[in-house]
């Protein structure tokens, strides 16, 4: 009975326990940075991959990927302009988000929209689109436009908000993301552990060599496959230690730093283009308020 | 994240029992969804699990899989080539876009090449191969020359490990996959 209510306690805490909105505040703008980028780098593309002339029609997708979908495209006419004015209004819509500027609304058109593009081609996508989509779900019911937005200028210019002070709110949606990268990590984690090739250390050296994913010069003692069966298993190590100890507050900071470097050195050697900064965008949720604050404060 | 060890009140006091309640259930399921779905284990109790809460994950666009270059990272650099054959009996080269060949900046914007041309060539999405034709078929300065086919074409190189911990890369290997008869409707 009393493990049930300490259960319950922790449960609340780690859900309800109103905490300082300025984490979410500031993913929400890198967030919104990240889905601007995303629609920036397919610009050229938007007609060759969601047009009604795209490589892959909107019938065949329907009958490879069967199923009821949130999906807008199937609302809109099959013309050139209607495809290039939703990815306009997409945009629009990102800009808002990352401005904090109607932010609820702005939230709710970007996951659509968001979800929409990726649900019409399923077949270019990579993991950070994944990521930003999950985690645009959540943001929708988070307040992501307390803090660092137009929204509380607004407000605080029609003095319903005092400008010194920022309230509480229910950290639950948060949570729901936090938890939604962890658990990135460790199911990365166990599908490497169901292949050989990472626990015997030859997988990195793979990768290396698919001339695909190279990007910049690595130097050439960390090809040696000594080196690169090391990383490997570094690789494992890191991706454990983040899907599970990043919650035990001791390990936190420095589990952070090396999820940075882990990152920054993938993004360095490796043609994976926006993953690691969509994934290293939700860090910032991990980070104490106060230290963010004083962080922002230093930086302002 | 909450750092003290202090007792949060049973519910909180900010809400109602009814939203308790909601958000509780709502938090749940999601946690209970996304594990199901996303978890590489495969026992029959997880399936169904999984059979459960697909029609939801799939419209809803929470859907995911987390298995970049695992369980096996992929030991072959591919490349995939149109040949577009004209009624003319001229035959052109058309290379989808080759990441090593690109700038940084094409890098960027291209990448989605590369993983387009990696689903492609996996056999269980074969039937994706005819709109790939008709859309090389339908490309500017290829359609107004009247082709008559389109294939697929991919080279390959293995990576080879050898037993002292160093691979070999294997000669350029190359096979049609896919052949289409252009109609002229897909010129249109």
């Amino acid at each position: 009975m009393k493990i049930l209510k300490s259960a319950r306690a922790a449960w609340n805490r780690f859900f309800f326990e109103p905490q300082s909105p300025l984490n979410i505040s500031a993913f929400r703008i890198i967030y919104g940075v990240l889905v601007c980028a995303t629609l920036l780098l397919l610009h050229g593309d938007w007609l060759a991959w969601y047009g009604p002339h795209s490589w892959i029609s909107a019938a065949t997708m329907h009958v490879v990927e069967p199923g009821t979908r949130i999906n807008l495209f199937s609302l809109l006419p099959a013309t050139d302009s209607a495809i290039v004015a939703f990815f306009w209004i997409f945009l629009a819509a990102a800009l808002c988000l990352t401005a904090g500027f109607c932010t609820r609304v702005s939230s709710i058109v970007v996951y659509l929209c968001l979800t929409s593009i990726d649900q019409r081609n399923l077949f270019i996508l990579h993991g950070g689109d994944t990521f930003l989509r999950v985690a645009g779900f959540f943001l929708i019911f988070a307040p992501a436009g307390a803090a660092l937005s137009v929204d509380r200028l607004i407000r605080i210019r029609r003095g319903k908000e005092n400008p010194g002070e920022l309230r509480p709110r229910l950290p639950w949606a948060q949570r729901m993301i936090q938890l939604e990268l962890a658990f990135l990590y460790f199911a990365s984690f166990w599908w490497k552990m169901k292949g050989g090739a990472w626990t015997q250390g030859s997988a990195l050296y793979f990768i290396f060599h698919l001339d695909e994913f190279q990007r910049f010069p690595v130097p050439q003692i960390l090809l040696h496959p000594a080196a690169l069966r090391v990383g490997s298993w570094l690789a494992l190590v890191v991706e454990f230690s983040l899907g599970t100890l990043i919650w035990i507050t001791k390990f936190r900071y420095p589990l952070l730093v090396i999820g940075v470097f882990f990152h920054l050195s993938l993004e360095y050697a490796l043609n994976v283009p926006l993953f690691q900064w969509d994934v290293l965008s939700a860090y910032i949720l991990f980070v104490e308020p106060e230290d963010l604050q004083r962080f922002l404060k230093r930086v302002a | 994240m909450p750092r003290r060890a202090k007792d949060a009140p049973a519910q909180p006091s900010r809400l109602k029992p009814w939203q308790y309640a909601t958000l509780n259930i709502f938090i749940l399921f999601h946690i209970f969804a996304i594990t199901a779905w996303a978890i590489p284990f495969r026992s029959p109790f997880v399936l169904d699990c999984r059979e459960l809460v697909r029609p939801y994950m799939l419209w809803s666009g929470l859907f995911q899989a987390w298995n970049m270059f695992s369980p096996v990272p992929k030991g072959t650099n591919t490349y995939l080539q149109a040949v577009i054959i004209y009624k003319n009996g001229e035959t052109q080269m058309w290379d989808f876009p080759r990441m090593e060949l690109l700038s940084l900046t094409q890098k960027y914007s291209q990448e989605r090449h590369r993983k387009f041309v990696e689903i492609l060539l996996d056999e269980d999405n074969a039937a994706l191969r005819p709109d790939v034709a008709r859309y090389v078929a339908r490309m500017p300065g290829i359609r107004e020359k009247d082709p008559q086919q389109i294939l697929l074409m991919v080279k390959w190189s293995n990576i080879i490990p050898n037993g002292d911990g160093t691979f070999t890369r294997t000669p350029l290997d190359q096979d049609v996959f896919f052949r289409y008869d252009v109609q002229p409707e897909d010129l249109r």
